[in-house]
């Protein structure tokens, strides 16, 4: 069936309500996409504590420490991976970018989630870029 | 200084704020020289090595950083003392290691501010008694971050945030327009990870309370710094001038006013007083406060309530 077979037997009005709603569908994903958040966090986790729950939308690098030292970890694009670790077998980096599910240093005790994390870390980390975050603290004092 | 410091500053130029990140660093490195009490050949080591002999002249940032520290014995009833070098030196905080109480009864005869003489007309500074040693160490850090940020100032930074360890200094606001928001250490949590990076890294369950900053320093003196337990005591770094042990009064204090100097000082001072006379020490001065008892009950200056927001109700 081509597009002069659809149209065949349509009124002009018919043409026009089949243009709107084509447009307005399109709209919609548009809308979608644009004014609803996505919810999808990125959650780092050393050692058994929540150090960040960021959003994937923004791009940006983040470090932690872990006992063997620190891990830095990128987002970028919606993806997450970590570009450096003190791990020996660096299985981490290799596993290179991810969207969805977790990567795992074991070694340094670094765990990365992307999901829709909807608690609110029972303890916090802070965020050193002060940034305006949930975990915006930008010194310690003690 | 033997500690970690960083600067961060708020800049539209990346080479302003590195320019003024180098001169703060270089004048914090100057300082260190002229006042590291390990150091032979700092200005502080020549005063010491010349206690009871003769006096000696200085630079104006040591006479400067002397007077202030004296000013600050004074209105403390001389429970911080600059000249505590006597009886720090005979504690070793990483090997455990505790004076025996004769020694430390010999060596605190020597610790008093009194005998500490400066004249400003000369800028020389005299110890009256050989054996008499000043240790900087309670308020270097604090006037460190005060010359840093006037050193930024000059250089026409206007915001930013010096970290000498825990010695905080915040000027203007941060890049959101927001003021700088500092985070006071629980005294009885252990870092975990450890803080490692100065007063820049951790996890807020260390965290007891949190404030926001601007033109204000910030310090903060607790018991879990420097020190070891033996036969059930804390032995931790400050020290009673009066006595050479340990105070008990505090686990921390943490001190809010304009002046690195004076966070700095004060919060040993304060700590070693205990919250009940630490309390109106800080009306007095019109400083701010937070002090966690030996119990662990947390005490405030009037002024700070509504400022200070507490992880727990205080």
């Amino acid at each position: 069936m081509n597009l002069k077979n659809l149209f065949e037997g349509t009124t002009k009005a018919d043409r026009i309500l089949f243009i709107v709603l084509i447009f307005l569908s399109f709209s919609g994903i548009v809308f979608m996409k644009e004014v609803l958040p996505e919810g999808k966090t990125v959650r780092i986790e050393v050692n058994g504590h929540p150090v960040y729950l960021l959003p994937v939308e923004k791009d940006r690098v983040v470090s932690v420490d872990g006992p063997e030292g620190e891990t830095v970890i990128e987002i970028k694009n919606h993806k997450v991976r970590i570009t450096k670790s003190p791990c020996y077998n660096k299985l981490c980096i290799h596993q290179g970018w991810i969207e969805s599910g977790a990567i795992v240093c074991l070694p340094n005790r670094v765990v990365i989630t992307i999901g829709n994390h909807k608690e609110n870390p029972p303890i916090p980390p802070f965020d050193k870029g002060g940034d305006g975050g949930i975990f915006d603290i930008d010194a310690v004092t003690g | 200084m033997d500690t970690l410091v960083t600067i961060s500053v708020v800049s539209d130029s990346r080479d302003h704020a590195e320019k003024g990140i180098d001169a703060a660093f270089s004048e914090i490195e100057t300082l260190e020289k002229l006042t590291n009490f390990f150091s032979p050949d700092s200005e502080i080591s020549h005063i010491n090595r010349n206690a009871g002999i003769s006096e000696v002249k200085v630079s104006p940032e040591t006479l400067e950083l002397l007077d202030k520290a004296l000013f600050i014995s004074k209105k403390t009833e001389g429970a911080f003392d600059i000249t505590i070098g006597p009886v720090i030196t005979l504690y070793d905080f990483y090997k455990k290691i505790k004076p025996e109480d004769l020694e430390l009864k010999k060596k605190v005869s020597f610790v008093n501010y009194k005998d500490l003489l400066i004249d400003r007309n000369k800028s020389t500074v005299f110890l009256k008694k050989s054996n008499m040693l000043i240790d900087p160490g309670g308020i270097s850090k604090g006037y460190a971050a005060d010359k840093a940020v006037e050193t930024l100032k000059k250089l026409g930074i206007h915001a930013g945030l010096i970290s000498v360890a825990g010695d905080i200094k915040a000027f203007g606001l941060r890049p959101d327009g927001r003021p700088w928001r500092i985070g006071i250490r629980n005294p009885r949590i252990p870092p975990n990870p450890p803080l490692v990076k100065g007063g820049g890294g951790g996890f807020l369950d260390d965290i007891m309370a949190t404030i926001e900053l601007k033109d204000m320093a910030i310090s903060t003196s607790g018991d879990y710094e420097r020190y070891f337990i033996l036969n059930g005591r804390r032995y931790h770094h400050l020290l009673n001038p009066k006595t050479g042990y340990p105070a008990e009064g505090c686990q921390s204090v943490s001190i809010i006013t304009k002046e690195g100097v004076f966070t700095d000082a004060f919060a040993s001072g304060i700590f070693i007083l205990g919250h009940e006379r630490g309390l109106k020490v800080l009306e007095e001065m019109g400083f701010e406060g937070v002090i966690v008892d030996s119990t662990g009950k947390i005490h405030i200056t009037p002024q700070i309530r509504g400022k200070v927001e507490f992880k727990k109700p205080v």
